[in-house]
């Protein structure tokens, strides 16, 4: 619990620093402080693959994570962690290997950025999503992973049942 | 549809593939295990080098539970390396070699926070570095050696670049400079370098000076002072309605060619929409780079390009190499320049096909030779690290009639 908390300062302060662009005020993690935090809370992982200086980063930051409740959900139910796409910062997969974070990108095919992967708190992806999203957008995806829907269907086919 | 564009592309890229005569592809490195995870990742991608009649390849793996950095070395005319060298004694990362004369190799690593360099076969190791830094690299010319690296400075990384002086089997720092003098106002680093007929040197480097990766460059011609910094990119990105700064550009490389030009290559995000491109940009010997120049063909032109590479030599020859997933996987691919624009991309043969071929590095030798280091992944085996030799047709014809 001690651990987790100081993880989370960690976590505040790095956010602040100006590597990358994290929206303000959430308690972000590098990878493996955030893989190390999910693993002892159980909580799934929200990744967010940001690019320094993109504005659909900046975007999102402002139009969506600026909403309180959306705030709230995040924190609460998620480790969340910022890996920058284009940083020679090195982390840790959960196989053991050693990459910058910029290798990350590689191993996500990432084309765009922003990128939202969600994790099980092991570090296996569930699903990964590219671009610009609404709070609703994030709403919907929370539900679709905290409710386990993810094992049996698509994130597509969760929303067209949504819809 | 996709068979039909396979096909076009094939005989689109005839001419150019007839240039090569590749050897069989040989594997490096007696580590291969689902935890071995070798890397080809260097500042520069100078992981091999030829020197004398040895081709040599530097990589880290982490087959005892540590990244450690390796070198492995083969003499031209043999089939497969010599058993690894370790170069590291704790956690390794970004090895580098290039040859110097003698036949000798220097090679340069990041351990435990520093930056270290060697003279190889047998040279004792030197500290180049005298605080925390990384992304080390090393150039050469006749008897020209620089490295550069990326060293902390308050609280961000800068750029310095070395004159190195190599004797016998020992090498030592003659002089160590930042690019700039005054501290960094944000990050920098992976710097890339090429050295000049007469010893003039360029460096170029990603830099976040403008709140969004630019890759800038700089040149000396002594090594002890720097010109002021300019972009390497002629995209003048900003921020968008307010947002962001701007778009990314990364991990410049640098080689020289017809002796005293120098081509930039490097990873490009100007179309967002994509992934990132490969770019390049020349010096035509006045040191300053001109307008940017697309490299990848339409063919490559919705999917990421990734780990592009510049290789030059003094006979003209420019070449580029990158992998991307075109053909369904990742694959090495290699473009030539022809004087007015980038050819048609040619995969690598053993280094495309069925499986993820990535990482390539390569070097051209003074025959003209293009030796071609890459990593191949299998999810069942682990990665691996394989070497090819690319022949320019002509000079395997002129052996065939006994020359």
């Amino acid at each position: 619990m001690r651990l987790t908390r100081i993880l989370l300062m960690v976590g505040l302060l790095w956010s602040g620093a100006s590597f990358a662009d994290p929206p303000r005020g959430y308690p972000f993690l590098g990878y493996d402080a955030g893989l190390k935090a999910a693993r002892e809370s159980g909580k799934p992982i929200f990744l967010y693959f940001g690019r320094y200086g993109c504005a659909w980063c900046d975007h999102t930051n402002k139009k969506t994570f600026s909403d309180a409740a959306l705030k709230k959900l995040y924190m609460q139910n998620y480790v969340l962690v910022y890996v920058d796409a284009e940083s020679g910062k090195r982390l840790t997969l959960p196989s053991g290997e050693r990459i910058t974070e910029a290798e990350l990108g590689v191993r996500l095919q990432a084309f765009a950025t922003p990128l939202f992967v969600y994790l099980t708190p092991a570090g296996d992806k569930i699903v990964q999503i590219p671009g610009f999203k609404t709070v609703q957008d994030f709403r919907d995806y929370d539900r679709y992973v905290r409710g386990g829907h993810y094992k049996d269907q698509t994130l597509m086919e969760f929303l067209g049942a949504k819809s | 549809m996709r068979a039909a564009a396979a096909w076009l592309l094939a005989l689109l890229a005839f001419p150019v593939q007839a240039e090569w005569e590749w050897s069989e592809p040989v594997t490096l490195g007696t580590a291969r295990g689902a935890a071995s995870f070798p890397h080809l990742e260097s500042a520069n991608r100078r992981g091999v080098a030829v020197s004398g009649d040895s081709v040599g390849v530097a990589w880290e793996d982490s087959r005892d539970g540590t990244p450690h950095c390796y070198l492995a070395l083969k003499p031209l005319a043999a089939p497969a390396f010599d058993a690894e060298t370790r170069l590291s004694a704790a956690e390794c990362y970004t090895p580098v070699l290039i040859a110097v004369n003698g036949g000798r190799f220097v090679a340069a690593w990041e351990e435990g926070g520093r930056v270290y360099a060697r003279v190889l076969p047998d040279g004792e190791r030197i500290a180049l570095s005298t605080s925390d830094a990384g992304q080390v690299t090393l150039a050469s010319r006749a008897d020209h050696v620089y490295a550069a690296w990326a060293e902390q400075a308050g609280r961000f990384r800068r750029i310095v670049v070395a004159r190195l002086e190599v004797k016998e089997n020992t090498v030592t720092v003659n002089t160590a400079k930042p690019v700039e003098a005054r501290p960094p106002a944000n990050e920098q680093g992976w710097p890339a370098l090429a050295v000049r007929d007469g010893g003039g040197v360029t460096v170029a480097w990603e830099d976040r000076r403008y709140r969004h990766t630019v890759p800038m460059v700089s040149h000396s011609r002594d090594g002890r002072s720097f010109a002021t910094p300019v972009r390497l990119t002629d995209h003048k990105s900003g921020a968008v309605n307010g947002l962001g700064a701007g778009t990314g550009a990364m991990r410049p490389t640098l080689t020289v060619w017809k002796r005293n030009r120098v081509a930039a290559v490097w990873l490009d995000k100007r179309d967002f929409l994509s992934g990132y491109d490969v770019y390049a940009a020349f010096d035509s010997g006045k040191r300053r780079f001109g307008r940017n120049v697309q490299v990848q063909d339409g063919f490559g032109d919705n999917m990421a390009q990734w780990h592009a590479q510049a290789v030059g030599d003094d006979d003209g020859r420019l070449l580029v190499l990158w992998d991307d997933a075109r053909d369904g996987t990742p694959d090495v691919w290699l473009a030539e320049w022809n004087g007015k624009s980038f050819g048609d991309n040619v995969a690598v043969p053993g280094a495309s096909g069925p499986g993820a071929q990535t990482d390539p590095v390569a070097t051209l030798d003074a025959q003209g030779r293009l030796h071609v280091v890459w990593l191949e992944q299998d999810e069942a085996k682990g990665a691996r690290i394989r070497y090819a030799r690319g022949t320019p047709r002509h000079l395997e014809s002129s052996r065939a009639v006994g020359r």
